[in-house]
């Protein structure tokens, strides 16, 4: 059994790639999201994958353009602050 | 004055109260659209959870779900149904009696656990919102249109269109 320790089991062992690259998981979560709101909400299901690859971009670049507010505020502004 | 009726808003289809369909989306998601006939949508809702879980398992492993430890967040992920509850299963009864040397690799730290974990979770409360749509359903479209069945309709409109300029210039 102790083949079983050194060989990668995918759903059993997890991916320690994401441990660094962990933010690159927003996309498939937004993506899933997507998916399961908009089978609901969509009239016309011809549209949908469109309208998941809309929703899935501005979810992804929501969360990048709240990111660089975060880096703003606290690179730039909390600096600024008087210290006491 | 035309464009003020075509304003007017329409009124909302009435809802159904399906409990049964509830049900049903909570023991396999998707299961209560197509129960109730919109069969297309639940086939997406469950490519959209399944995927999401999917995700969750791959990324964190199986010890992504786990009552005894993440019992708080367990109660999001048993919103997956009998699913969640299974993959519990397998990581109470399977994964935590491997040896300590497969157990310290299946076991996710840090990070990769926390994503894996946030996944399920967010396919448990997604599926949420799908067994309330399912509950008090508003009838709409389920069949994509295909090109052709559009093709037909504009022909269709067309002929309706000459039928009727044709009438006008009899009378």
């Amino acid at each position: 059994m102790s083949w079983l320790a050194a060989t990668y089991i995918p759903f059993l062992y997890p991916i320690n790639f994401f441990q660094t690259y962990w933010y690159l998981l927003l996309i498939p979560l937004a993506f899933g999201i997507s998916v399961i709101y908009k089978a609901m909400r969509v009239h016309d299901l011809r549209t949908l994958w469109w309208q998941v690859g809309v929703m899935t971009a501005q979810i992804v670049l929501a969360m990048i353009g709240l990111a660089i507010c975060l880096v703003i505020l606290v690179q730039g502004v909390v600096p600024l602050l008087p210290v006491r | 004055m035309a464009h003020a009726s075509q304003s007017t808003p329409k009124s909302a289809p009435a809802r159904e109260f399906n409990p049964q369909a509830a049900v049903f989306a909570w023991l396999w998601p998707g299961l209560g659209h197509i129960s109730i006939g919109q069969r297309h949508r639940g086939y997406a809702i469950m490519f959209g959870v399944l995927f999401l879980v999917a995700v969750g398992v791959l990324v964190g492993g199986i010890d992504a779900v786990d009552r005894r430890e993440d019992r708080l967040w367990f109660y999001a992920q048993s919103l997956c149904g009998p699913l969640a509850f299974g993959l519990d299963f397998l990581n109470q009864n399977v994964v935590k009696n491997l040896p300590d040397e497969q157990l310290n690799h299946a076991t996710g730290l840090a990070r990769i656990n926390e994503m894996g974990t946030l996944f399920v979770a967010l396919a448990g409360l997604m599926n949420l919102v799908v067994i309330l749509d399912a509950l008090h359903f508003s009838p709409r479209p389920d069949k994509p249109l295909t090109p052709e069945h559009a093709r037909r309709k504009y022909d269709r409109r067309e002929t309706d269109q000459r039928s009727s300029s044709q009438r006008e210039s009899e009378a």
